[in-house]
């Protein structure tokens, strides 16, 4: 099935677009870079709560159609709606991504998420400093917040960048790979901890992923991005 | 004399000077950190170079007419240049770095060799004022005058306040350009003010101390921070700290040692790096107990006095009144000629139209004071020359002095003094190295000798020549006063 086909079809569990407004919707919208296009004609809404997962293998597109989605990539047609400011979305963006050269401690990774909240000429609030260490909690990993980010375990990293994302006060919660590079016990951890905000603070999750198997079992939809084609599954997460 | 406390002092001559690399030192490695952590260290090399060219460019308009006289003096003139070149140098290589052909670090490259090159080039084209920018570009740091000090406290002062006040926008934009715009938007303005804090801090530094000093003070302190830190909070802290410590330790054995201060400052930094690495192998309380212990041996030795030298002894001391004043050697590059007395045809001289006949040089000035001192000294004072118009040079070796002095029938004891260093420096003061030897002719032994190295200052000259008559007494005086 076309992704442009049904946009009912990514309403997740339990809320239904009529009664929910969305947070983001893509109408038909082709993304790209420069003037060549990578997907097209990509319709999704995403309401609160719902846990999407993306899936696909290497350089299908995944990356492409997050960043379309938060704005850091403008889309080649269509139109990208959000009903929540960007800076209710937390980003989580792949581990490996940032730059091991910036010492920084796991408690400053988590209260860059407050920044955008923190006027430049003020001192950090020790609100936004318990607040941060409240985060860390919920995502287990207090214990290591003196400790130097690029030092921890892949998936510490990943529950750390969860955090940062938590941190943001989040309306929806966009993922990129957060289980690449993970080992099975970590895995497990953040695929549980990703089913809980959902189910517990409604959130949305969008979640991608090249193991379909663990999106399959996880995600209450599926997006199946491959070859510059995209369709909507169920996922056995909805049931 | 305890020099840690002469030079913390502010009436010291120098105090400026000091005052001027703490502030440097202080607010450069943050804005080095940056380039450090952003691995851009290369524009931190290269934008330097460019405000070299800049100050280059601007002192040869000024040569050729184009540019007039500016009565703030040499380094106004030279900080527009440098301002200029700065800020264009940023704004191309940013138009090529979002065009986004080729190597990032090959443009810089390309950059930092075409800047070094117009630098020679300008300054080639300026013979009139060849020796006057080298000097600018060198980084007379030494020579920075309160004036100045309050406008680079000014400086400075805002862009450190600029780095305090914006750290988390500059921590965000370069550490995650994604969060940076889903948090704070559109994020290329932070990225233009870090330039501009940048360019500001390069521009106003590469003018008071030079292109090797200021590259030197952003990129040295951040990387010895770099292994000692695991917050950013405390790596910024760490890098300011360690670029205080590299300015003053530089600047407190450059003055000591009679070192130039910019190679001396990057020396001890590229050593601060070793030391970090060395000091991040060591763990918990070894390292706090070596941290203090090499603290501690910095604090002793700073502290230490100086051993006095010995004046020059009396007659009675060496049991011979009949001294033999030799000429003095001028082993230096420059012939050391005093300006005369008639200003008009001292610069016709100077111009090459009018041929110096005789006049009096640093040499004849400092054996004149040399004379009347060892006179009060008991000496029966005689110049060999007198005795045999052969003798009017001795040799630098104290054998061969003794072998002329006995072949010229000389009886006694010889004062020899040999000029090796004599520049005079924007007239506050005069780099010297000068050697004085006391010898016995009879058996060729050195009953006294002294060397006196180092920056004589010369507060109340208002002109080379009396700088250089300033200086000639105070080493006299001295050299009698131990």
């Amino acid at each position: 099935m076309n992704a442009g086909a049904n946009h009912e079809d990514l309403v997740g569990a339990g809320a239904s677009a009529a009664a929910v407004a969305p947070l983001v919707a893509l109408e038909n919208i082709s993304l790209g870079y420069n003037a060549a296009s990578v997907l097209t004609n990509v319709n999704l809404v995403i309401c609160p709560g719902n846990l999407v997962g993306l899936a696909g293998p290497n350089g299908s597109g995944k990356t492409t159609l997050f960043r379309t989605l938060l704005g850091l990539l403008s889309p080649l047609s269509g139109a990208v709606v959000r009903n929540c400011p960007l800076a209710n979305f937390g980003y989580v963006p792949q581990s490996a991504a940032l730059d091991p050269q910036f010492p920084l401690s796991v408690r400053e990774i988590v209260e860059m998420g407050a920044y955008g909240r923190v006027k430049s000429f003020r001192m950090f609030p020790a609100a936004e400093s318990k607040r941060a260490l409240q985060v860390l909690e919920q995502v287990g990993m207090a214990h290591v917040k003196a400790k130097s980010f690029f030092a921890l375990s892949g998936g510490q990293k990943q529950r750390v960048l969860i955090a940062r994302a938590l941190m943001v006060d989040p309306k929806i919660m966009v993922l990129d790979e957060p289980l690449s590079g993970v080992d099975e016990e970590s895995r497990r951890s953040i695929t549980e901890l990703l089913v809980r905000l959902t189910r517990q603070q409604n959130l949305a999750v969008f979640f991608s992923s090249h193991d379909l198997e663990m999106v399959q079992r996880v995600a209450d939809k599926i997006v199946r991005v491959d070859k510059g084609k995209v369709w909507v599954e169920e996922g056995s997460g909805c049931s | 004399m305890n020099e840690f406390f002469t030079i913390m002092s502010p009436s010291y001559l120098l105090f400026p000077a000091l005052v001027g690399t703490l502030i440097m030192g202080l607010v450069c490695p943050l804005i080095g950190s940056y380039l450090v952590l952003r691995r851009t260290i290369f524009l931190g090399l290269t934008l330097p170079e460019i405000a070299a060219a800049g100050v280059s460019f601007t002192f040869w308009l000024q040569q050729t007419g184009v540019l007039p006289q500016f009565a703030q003096g040499e380094r106004s003139i030279g900080m527009i240049g440098s301002l200029v070149f700065t800020f264009l140098g940023m704004g191309l290589l940013g138009y090529l770095e979002q065009r986004g052909k080729g190597l990032a670090e090959g443009r810089l490259a390309a950059a930092y060799a075409f800047a070094g090159a117009l630098t020679i080039l300008f300054m080639v084209f300026n013979p009139a004022g060849q020796i006057d920018v080298l000097n600018l570009l060198k980084g007379e740091v030494i020579a920075l005058s309160r004036g100045e000090l309050k406008l680079l406290a000014v400086v400075f002062g805002l862009v450190f306040l600029a780095m305090l006040v914006f750290r988390r926008e500059f921590l965000l934009i370069s550490f995650d350009r994604d969060l940076a715009f889903l948090l704070k938007g559109r994020q290329i303005i932070w990225d233009i003010l870090l330039y501009l804090l940048a360019g500001l801090v390069i521009a106003l530094g590469v003018i008071m101390a030079g292109p090797l000093l200021i590259f030197g003070f952003l990129v040295l302190p951040a990387l010895a921070a770099k292994p000692l830190a695991s917050r950013m909070s405390s790596f910024l802290l760490l890098a300011s700290v360690l670029g205080l410590l590299m300015a003053f330790l530089g600047f407190y054995s450059s003055v000591r040692l009679d070192l130039p201060l910019g190679p001396t400052d990057v020396t001890l930094g590229c050593c601060l790096i070793f030391f970090a690495y060395g000091v991040s192998r060591i763990s918990g309380k070894t390292r706090a107990t070596f941290l203090a212990l090499a603290v501690s041996a910095f604090s002793v030795s700073a502290c230490g006095t100086r051993t006095t030298s010995l004046p020059v002894p009396e007659a009675k001391a060496v049991h011979s009144q009949q001294l033999w004043l030799a000429k003095v050697k001028n082993s230096s590059p420059s012939s050391l000629l005093l300006p005369g007395t008639n200003p008009l045809r001292s610069l016709a001289e100077m111009a090459g139209k009018v041929a110096p006949d005789y006049r009096q040089t640093v040499m004849d000035l400092l054996r004149e004071n040399l004379k009347s001192e060892l006179a009060k000294n008991g000496f029966q004072i005689a110049l060999p020359e007198e005795k045999d118009a052969r003798l009017v040079a001795f040799p630098t070796d104290t054998g061969a002095t003794v072998r002329v002095a006995r072949d010229g029938k000389l009886a006694g004891a010889i004062f020899a003094s040999e000029i090796r260093r004599w520049e005079v420096e924007s007239q506050k003061f005069v780099r010297v190295l000068v050697d004085f030897k006391l010898i016995r002719i009879d058996d060729g032994a050195v009953l006294w000798q002294r060397r006196i190295q180092g920056a004589v200052p010369t507060p109340s000259a208002t002109n080379a020549g009396q700088a250089s008559t300033d200086a000639v007494k105070k080493i006299v005086r001295d050299l009698f006063a131990g």
